[in-house]
């Protein structure tokens, strides 16, 4: 974020900025995007877990990728989550 | 300035919206252009969210951001989840979204598209987003509780008991019914079997991909497994030309049946991420993908509505299902404006992933305003097609006849003009060898969908490939539906058979997963097999008994919010829950005692049964047809008893409430609010769960495995 300013401010000195806001912006929205469909999906779910266990206990006992995907997939699967 | 500037803007799009729904209400004569209905509801959803909703979250509701949620307090990485509001819309909507607002509007299109869309857009604003809002409000407030343990904590214990009992009859009514949608669109028809049956061995790849190559990976494997897909619908064409695999892959109704209830047990038997967990992937995907391509299409396309705003059907002789536009058309729409099902998502996956109660008011109310948006471009669809061709689709062979000749001939007679050949040159343009009497909706929708497509790309010579995508499109996530319900109902049955015998409800056990397997899959298969056998089509009995228990489940939703909002002391909004709910009972007893006792053969259940009876007794059925025409009297007995111990459910779980509410405003103190004890959040004010997934962009986030 910090340098993502940075890089725009640098360039205020270039004589036409707009052109690389712009593109930055739309890098930027396009991370976003990649983000929120990894998450969406449950491809970051792995990297969730990892950090909420590092977060909120001391002695952490980690399942493997393969292990929580197993895991993850039996709990979900256990419960209404598809609708008519 | 800002204000009255705004208040000039939402002036604008309320006229605007009102402006729609009146052209849609009045006009007469001439076909009317979709995009009168994609403004009256999109203008109506914006009214209805930014006032309603925010009244409902202020007055009624009153949500506390300083209040910790449920994925804050108990944050594991696992199903407590802090979560984006955007992304947990995304996941919300997912799961809310199912075939049943693209089929029921499809049925309902026989009362003609005034009726269904009103109901549509009216039903969802009053009440199926305020039933989805307040349950995930109520469920925030209880640790992400399930509807069951809410009722029997808020009504009673036996308020509870009813709510499970009653969400064990709905799953057993849906899956029989959505898989007999997929039965009607499949037979016959070499190119989608075979489609779907490839979906079969993708989805088993893509298991084994996710579970021991790049364990956890789901979105490179969905990829993989969309393309794979996409491959498949267009080899499909090829095998239809084959005559030797065309012949393999053209199966029977009861065939097609029996290989449902095989793969459904299959699916809850095996290990969930060999066969489940991945088509749900897949489905998901292909799921959003159609839906926005839908969208697209209606608003790039901007079809014509050829079907009239009032058919001569709402004097409940339609030929797709029997009976009156009240109650019927409610019954029929069911999903697309209030789903009972829906109560069970607001209740336990969604509650646990929200940051901020106030987030319940843009996922609970927005998520559902979306769903009806489905169910209004399913209607835009079918009625964009000309009426004869519609009803020759939907119609059974028993009331419009098995030929080509003979449908165009008895659709006709009714006013809506179809040559044979139009029939026959539609089958061809869309690769298939007919698409008479294919009642399900499936099939009409994917023709009014393929239509669509075909006039953004491609044009009349990709209406086959169009026409199939949609097929796979609506048959992929119906097994979804078949497969994650047929698990679900699984662990039901064990949790039951638990109570009498310890041992059946250990999940992990094999002989306990294979009986419960096969009684869960027995139950839907029965009443799929009635469907499949039935001579007036299956959907005209079934899809009634599931609208009937959908319904009355969201009913039972709404007096457990009722409830719980009287104890509140809520009592100056309380018509906010309770008119939705007063609606919802009338509608679903209406129904009920119609399907029950009416004296048309065609509606009640009874006096088809009684008719069939006094036929065998007047010696009118021939000697090899008696055995099969007494199979039908007791399916018939059987839907009028289903429906009867329905109906006696909701009573009962009513007296209850009663009786509660009673206590409550007598301030009895055994009336007591089981809410979590209130916990200040420590999240900052701007926190919007992005943390997570902006450290996992981070070079040093834990690297994943595989």
């Amino acid at each position: 974020m910090h340098s993502m300013r940075a890089e725009i401010e640098g360039q205020g000195q270039i004589e036409n900025p707009r052109p690389l806001a712009f593109t930055i912006w739309i890098k930027r929205l396009a991370v976003k995007l990649w983000l929120g469909i990894r998450e969406w999906c449950g491809d970051s779910a792995y990297e969730r877990y990892v950090q909420a266990q590092r977060t909120n206990s001391e002695k952490v006992c980690l399942l493997t990728p393969a292990e929580f995907y197993v895991e993850r997939v039996n709990r979900r699967y256990s419960r209404p989550n598809r609708c008519c | 300035m800002k204000r009255p500037l705004s208040v000039v803007i939402w002036i604008v799009i309320a006229l605007v919206g009102a402006g729609a729904l009146g052209g849609i209400a009045f006009h007469r004569g001439e076909p009317l252009n979709a995009t009168w209905f994609v403004v009256a509801a999109g203008c109506c959803y914006l009214v209805a969210y930014r006032f309603y909703s925010a009244f409902i979250a202020a007055r009624l509701l009153t949500l506390d951001d300083t209040r910790a949620t449920p994925s804050e307090r108990h944050d594991d990485g696992r199903d407590f989840v802090p979560t984006n509001k955007w992304i947990l819309f995304g996941h919300h909507f997912a799961a809310i979204a199912g075939p049943g607002p693209l089929v029921g509007p499809t049925l309902a299109a026989q009362f003609g598209y005034l009726p269904g869309t009103l109901w549509l857009i009216a039903g969802a604003v009053f009440a199926g987003c305020v039933q989805d809002f307040i349950v995930l409000f109520c469920s925030i407030r209880r640790d992400g509780k399930t509807l069951g343990e809410i009722a029997r904590e808020e009504v009673s214990q036996r308020g509870g008991f009813i709510a499970q009992l009653a969400v064990l009859a709905i799953m057993v009514i849906l899956l029989g019914v959505v898989a007999l949608v997929i039965v009607n669109a499949l037979k016959s028809s070499p190119w989608a079997t075979f489609t779907l049956a490839a979906t079969i061995p993708v989805a088993l790849l893509l298991g084994l991909y996710l579970r021991f190559l790049r364990p956890g990976r789901v979105l490179e494997a969905s990829f993989i497994g969309v393309a794979l897909v996409l491959f498949v619908v267009v080899a499909g064409q090829w095998v239809a030309d084959s005559p030797s695999w065309s012949h393999v892959f053209t199966l029977s109704g009861v065939t097609l049946a029996f290989a449902l209830i095989a793969y459904g047990f299959a699916a809850s038997a095996l290990p969930v991420w060999l066969l489940l967990a991945p088509r749900d992937y897949l489905s998901a995907f292909i799921k959003a993908g159609a839906i926005f391509s839908l969208a697209a299409g209606i608003l790039l396309v901007r079809p014509q509505v050829l079907m009239p705003p009032l058919t001569r059907f709402i004097d409940g002789s339609g030929p797709v299902f029997a009976g009156k536009i009240f109650p019927f058309c409610f019954i029929t729409i069911a999903c697309g404006a209030i789903s009972g099902f829906h109560s069970l998502i607001s209740s336990g996956t969604t509650p646990k992933m929200i940051i901020r109660e106030s987030h319940a008011r843009f996922i609970g109310y927005g998520a559902m305003l979306m769903e009806s948006f489905v169910g209004v471009m399913a209607m835009i669809a079918a009625c964009a097609m000309t009426p004869g061709v519609y009803f020759a689709i939907n119609s059974p062979a028993s009331i419009v006849g098995a030929t080509s000749d003979a449908a165009a001939a008895t659709i006709s007679s009714w006013g809506y003009p179809l040559q044979a050949q139009t029939m026959t040159d539609l089958a061809r343009a869309v690769g298939e060898q007919t698409l008479l009497n294919r009642a399900g909706g499936a099939p009409s929708l994917a023709v009014g969908m393929a239509q669509i497509f075909s006039s953004t790309i491609g044009g009349p010579r990709l209406l086959s490939i169009w026409y199939h995508f949609a097929i796979m499109f609506e048959a992929l996530f119906i097994l979804t539906v078949l497969d994650a319900g047929t698990r679900v109902g699984r662990f039901m049955v064990q949790e039951l058979g638990g109570r009498v015998w310890k041992p059946f409800a250990t999940t992990g056990w094999w002989p306990g997963i294979l009986i419960s397997s096969a009684l869960i899959v027995g139950a839907w298969g029965y009443f799929l097999y009635q469907g499949v056998v039935d001579p007036l089509g299956g959907i005209n009995s079934l899809w009634p008994l599931f609208g009937i228990s959908n319904q009355l489940l969201a009913a039972v939703a709404l007096v457990v919010a009722t409830t719980i909002l009287l104890k509140m002391k809520r009592i100056r909004w309380i018509w906010l829950t309770l008119i939705p709910m007063t609606w919802l009972v009338i509608i679903t007893m209406t129904a009920s005692y119609q399907k029950i006792f009416d004296p048309n053969p065609r509606l009640g259940f009874l006096s088809y049964a009684n008719a069939l009876t006094a036929q065998i007794a007047a010696g009118k059925i021939p000697a090899a047809k008696i055995a099969d025409t007494q199979r039908v009297i007791f399916n018939q007995r059987l839907d009028a008893a289903v429906t009867a111990v329905l109906a006696a459910m909701i009573i009962v779980l009513i007296i209850e409430a009663l009786l509660q509410w009673y206590r409550i405003l007598n301030a009895d103190p055994r009336s007591v609010l089981h809410e979590t004890a209130c916990v200040a959040t420590r999240w900052p004010e701007d926190f919007s769960g992005a943390s997570y997934t902006a450290t996992a962009a981070e070079p040093d986030a834990p690297a994943m495995e595989g």
